[in-house]
């Protein structure tokens, strides 16, 4: 505990030694952000949201906030190519990178920039909507990325702009950001009637220990419709943090596919409110956890009133000493009639090492719904595996084989497809790690 | 020499003997069927042929085209030719059928060291054996075996047994459970197949099977034992007479 707190008062001896912007709504909103994480400090294991993560060598590490980035051109350019067309923002160690990005011919009715410039300007939208869904009180590392947030992308749509071309994110930590932390923010606010397809990549050049905490704020105003792929790839040595919060209108939809294969440690909550009669939502995932990663979704769906759906699917598949989470709450609040709800999260445990923990928390206080769950941890189907085999598949390709279908279905619901490639290439390359031949 | 020759069985299942001494040939071009009532021990035998390591084999041993079989792992018989029919068809979502179908036709190409199959030439195979137990085109993408009836699983298995022409042939009762439109089309996926040099084991619950397949030898399997073999009068006498006929001779 000593330990803990130590940290404690360097993160809050940094944010003190930070400028203040003198716009009294950020420097109140920060400030508050930063004494929510000194309450609550790193989370352990006492705290049920937390009871699975092991944050210990977190704690015992600092990391600063990062500066501006080296060059990245050589990493962007392939995954550029795989979205082509696309309305782009690159951020290095958390800064934006205009020459990274491309943001030209920006259809009418779209905004696209860097929070730091909207703060500088004293941007309405962000005055409105910045720091104030994610809720700081109840998760640490929201509190501490609003508290050190400098940046960003901002994405407004007015009412009725239907975006055809899709907007991607780009977060990249660069070798310069090797022990450092990053906290990139994305804020959305989509008006009413107003449509986006939205790509949210987190990648890492360093295999060096890293903190990032990126924390999407998600707006999505009567019968508008969000779709965000998120991917969640982040270096090797990484601590990765995140929120997706999404507030949802009346008729509102919100459409999200995540893949994770990264970071060692790599943690997403997912809140997703639905505000408003008949809004929906679909939160679909696959995390792919190797020996010593962590993998988490922890995902808050909260049905406030009547007429609403969603649907989760998640599914994970680990190996040797990996170690996941899925989390998931459906909340359905006492006027919330006629809600649809489903939930399903699959994990195939490709090694006895292995540990998949999955949790379905029902909270339903409304009493003519239709929810369900179901929640499954296995190995490989051993019929399967034979029936493959007896026409004269070997061991390794029947198992590479199952494996990969029990993945790859997950892909079909990807927001993104354009990315399915750059998936499922990630996906054979990881079986090729010899995790198809046995026990790792 | 017999194509495959089964010498003093023995097989048990968690320490339980199940097959207590089976002797069996057969020929190349023969089809041999295996009849007896619930747990006398067929699909042991069945699934022991085709390499499942769920069984124990404690005495006895299997030879096919002279070669030590129990030797082999599973994909190694079946690219030498041996094909089990499942009682059971396994389902596996998310793998296409014709996916999986190319992946063990090339299985076998490279046990016999020729390269993978040309996807016209594949498509073009497929389609010809799926006239033969008039299959749907649509089953080609779907997964294999799922959200399919019983029926339509047993018939997938005699269509791969077309596509992938093995020398040898086992069918766990594929007959079980079909209504006589399947039963018969399963029956002439069988026929056509019957060469020269293709050998068969039959193993069926039920009798009607053989109105539609003329076997060349009928064996009777009580409590593990081949109580009984002859051709396929035999077959006959036993739907009139039932297994009790049989039960001394296993005591």
């Amino acid at each position: 505990m000593e330990a803990a707190k130590e940290q404690k008062s360097v993160y809050l001896r940094e944010f003190e030694a930070m400028p203040a912007t003198g716009e009294t709504w950020l420097d109140d909103l920060r400030r508050r952000a930063m004494a929510d994480f000194e309450r609550q400090g790193f989370p352990h294991r006492r705290i049920e949201a937390w009871k699975n993560a092991n944050l210990a060598s977190l704690a015992q590490q600092h990391f600063p906030p990062a500066a501006p980035g080296a060059d990245i051109d050589g990493y962007l350019r392939k995954l550029t190519e795989s979205v082509p067309d696309a309305l782009r923002m690159v951020f290095v160690d958390g800064h934006f990178s205009a020459r990274h990005s491309d943001l030209t011919d920006l259809p009418e009715g779209l905004r696209m920039v860097s929070l730091a410039e909207a703060f500088e300007a004293g941007d309405v939208t962000t005055d409105a909507h910045f720091g104030r869904h994610a809720d700081t009180g109840e998760h640490p590392f929201a509190a501490l990325s609003t508290a050190f947030a400098r940046d960003g992308a901002l994405i407004e749509l007015a009412p009725g702009t239907i975006v055809e071309r899709p907007v991607v994110l780009h977060y990249f930590t660069s070798e310069g950001g090797a022990g450092m932390a990053s906290y990139p923010r994305l804020l959305v606010h989509a008006g009413t009637g107003s449509e986006v397809r939205l790509v949210e990549h987190h990648a890492g050049v360093a295999d060096e220990p890293y903190l990032t905490c990126p924390v999407s704020e998600i707006v999505v105003d009567d019968n508008a419709g969000v779709r965000l792929q998120h991917l969640q790839e982040s270096g090797n040595g990484a601590w990765h943090l995140g929120v997706v919060h999404v507030e949802l209108g009346r008729d509102a939809r919100f459409g999200m596919h995540a893949f994770s294969g990264g970071a060692r440690f790599g943690r997403t909550d997912v809140y997703v409110n639905l505000n408003g009669s008949g809004a929906q939502a679909s939160l679909n995932g696959l995390y792919m956890v190797s020996s010593g990663q962590f993998a988490d979704y922890h995902t808050w769906v909260r049905h406030r009133t009547d007429h609403g759906s969603s649907e989760q699917y998640f599914k994970g598949v680990l190996d040797g000493k990996a170690e996941s989470v899925f989390d998931g709450l459906i909340h359905v609040a006492k006027g919330a009639q006629q809600t649809d709800s489903q939930q399903q999260n699959r994990n195939l445990l490709l090694s006895p090492r292995a540990t998949a923990h999955s949790n379905p928390r029902l909270e339903i206080y409304a009493d003519d719904v239709k929810c369900g769950h179901g929640s499954t941890v296995g190995e490989l189907d051993a019929d399967a595996l034979f029936y493959l085999r007896s026409r004269g598949l070997g061991e390794r390709e029947a198992r590479r084989l199952l494996i990969f279908a029990f993945a790859n279905e997950t892909l079909d619901s990807m927001t993104a497809p354009e990315l399915r490639d750059h998936v499922e290439a990630r996906l054979a390359n990881w079986l090729d790690d010899d995790r198809a031949g046995g026990s790792g | 020499m017999a194509m495959l020759e089964i010498r003093n069985l023995h097989v048990s299942v968690g320490g339980e003997e199940i097959l207590k001494g089976i002797d069996l040939a057969v020929d190349a071009g023969e089809v041999h069927a295996i009849m007896g009532p619930n747990g006398s021990g067929k699909s042991t035998l069945a699934k022991v042929l085709a390499g499942h390591d769920g069984y124990e084999v404690t005495q006895g041993e299997v030879l096919y085209e002279g070669e030590d079989l129990l030797e082999l792992e599973p994909e190694e018989r079946a690219r030498k030719g041996v094909f089990l029919g499942f009682q059971y068809p396994v389902e596996i979502p998310g793998v296409a059928n014709t996916y999986f179908l190319k992946a063990a036709v090339n299985a076998i190409r490279k046990h016999r060291g020729e390269g993978e199959i040309d996807a016209m030439e594949f498509l073009k195979h497929i389609r010809e054996k799926m006239k033969l137990v008039k299959m749907d085109d649509a089953l080609l993408k779907r997964p294999v075996n799922e959200g399919v009836s019983g029926g339509e699983k047993k018939r997938n298995e005699v269509f791969q047994m077309a596509v992938l022409e093995p020398k040898f042939a086992i069918l766990d009762e594929t007959d079980s459970g079909l209504d006589i439109d399947a039963l018969r089309t399963v029956a002439e996926g069988v026929n056509v197949m019957r060469t020269p040099e293709r050998g068969f084991l039959l193993i069926t619950h039920y009798q009607r099977l053989l109105n539609y397949i003329q076997p060349d030898r009928v064996h009777v399997l009580l409590d593990g034992r081949v109580v009984k073999s002859g051709d396929k009068t035999l077959a006959e006498e036993l739907e009139k007479s039932g297994y009790a006929l049989f039960e001394d001779n296993a005591a």
